[in-house]
């Protein structure tokens, strides 16, 4: 099989598939896939049910390097059933991050320290709608291993969640995503817990319009995320791109990189809770109402702005931790 | 409902063979397909295709447009194996066709 990492590089992320993602996000010719298509590892209750199942259970784990950082890549597809977490595919999420929290104890048993330069790096490129629902307890138990395992990378192992495919992060893959340390995404990214057309069928067209595209993406969006201080980089849209801003995150020591978290101590809790606090007492019909709060005065034309423009003029959410 | 699983061996007039060990394109969207090729010794001359698909009645078809790729290409020496999620004869034959060109080229 042949992938031209070069072209990688000018490639729309956006566009590109979960196994361009991978093979373009680390250092040229180092991509090892871990069971790749020709281990043919389907996903056993797809075929039952007679579903279309895929060799690679729409995710390419492995890992490759970036500068001297051994790094463990994720990277979900979501053309193949909505990137959903099935048994097979959130057992090989699962286990690659393990596999990082694995290396990081064996370099520090053998060497005492892990160097800032050298420490092993966890990357999942999210694009999933959360649990399979055709094999349900499956995927959940191999999503709480993940959380569980994200646990225990904490202040070890930087763990960088990308966003920015067709999808984004939803449902289960929300949590999963807003657990990292780092948040990278284009202006294609999302990060939701339910999706719009769930929220319109179970609660009604006036809670959520889900054909309304414009709320859609003012209201989980990568823009008014960053607004919220939950995507810690907007960045333009393509793998090149997103391995720039990697490589620049890297080599910071880990106490600096971890200071971008969104959850994993009480304080940070209190943070998140004094959000939902305010849009109680302000009464927020629309994220346009948080955005003012925080000092925009544009908000019409955000949503609309050219990149650049909008990273020069945005007020965001200030953090105290 | 089981997914229909298909099977056909072909031996093409002239044959020729991709020049990487395996070659691998596609994702199972809705209406598309993934194919990996994979060199086989044992298989010389000759071509082993399996496929596995959702759709029900489209065996003719399938054979059809499959055996019009391997007599016009001669591919053979190979294993190809195909998920299909309900894929157009266009969009086989141009993901065949890739997935050859993936696999550096015939020779």
């Amino acid at each position: 099989m042949r992938i031209n990492w070069e072209d990688l590089q000018s490639k729309s992320f956006y566009q590109a598939t979960a196994r361009e993602r991978a093979y373009g996000i680390v250092d040229k010719d180092t991509f090892k896939e871990f069971l790749g298509p020709r281990d043919k590892m389907t996903s056993p209750h797809l075929l039952i049910l007679g579903e279309a199942v895929e060799f690679d259970d729409g995710i390419t784990v492995g890992v490759g390097m970036i500068k001297k950082h051994p790094v463990f890549v994720i990277s979900q597809e979501g053309k193949f059933v909505g990137g959903a977490l099935g048994e097979v595919n959130g057992a090989k999420m699962a286990y690659t991050m393990k596999l990082a929290l694995k290396t990081y104890e064996k370099m520090k048993e053998k060497y005492g320290t892990v160097p800032d330069d050298r420490k092993p790096i966890c990357i999942v490129s999210f694009d999933s709608g959360g649990v399979r629902l055709h094999e349900a307890n499956a995927g959940l138990l191999m999503h709480s291993e993940s959380m569980e395992t994200i646990w225990e990378l904490q202040n070890k192992v930087p763990y960088i969640a990308l966003t920015g495919s067709t999808i984004g992060a939803y449902g289960a893959q929300g949590f999963v995503c807003l657990s990292a340390d780092v948040v990278i995404a284009n202006d294609f990214g999302r990060i939701g817990l339910t999706g719009p057309e769930v929220i319109q069928q179970e609660v009604g067209k006036d809670e959520f319009d889900a054909s309304d595209r414009a709320l859609i993406w003012r209201t989980m969006g990568a823009r008014s995320k960053y607004i919220l201080g939950d995507v810690d980089y907007l960045i333009k849209d393509s793998i090149g791109t997103f391995r720039d801003t990697i490589i620049n995150i890297v080599d910071q020591p880990m106490s600096k990189i971890s200071k971008t978290r969104k959850v994993g101590s009480p304080q940070l809790v209190e943070e998140n809770l004094e959000v939902v606090k305010l849009a109680a007492e302000k009464k927020i019909k629309d994220s346009k109402d948080l955005w003012k709060i925080y000092g925009n005065t544009n908000v019409d034309e955000i949503p609309e702005m050219p990149q650049d423009k909008f990273l020069s003029v945005v007020k965001r959410r200030p953090r105290r931790i | 409902m089981a997914l229909r699983e298909l099977n056909f061996e072909f031996k093409p007039e002239s044959p020729k063979t991709i020049k990487d060990e395996w070659s691998h394109i596609g994702v199972v969207a809705s209406g598309d397909l993934e194919v990996l090729i994979e060199k086989e010794n044992a298989l010389k001359g000759k071509i082993k295709i399996h496929i596995l698909t959702t759709v029900v009645g489209f065996d003719d078809v399938w054979e059809t447009v499959v055996k019009k790729f391997i007599d016009k290409t001669g591919l053979s020496g190979v294993k190809v194996d195909i998920n299909d999620n309900a894929a157009t004869p266009a969009v086989v034959i141009r993901r065949l066709q890739q997935a050859v060109d993936n696999g550096g080229g015939l020779q």
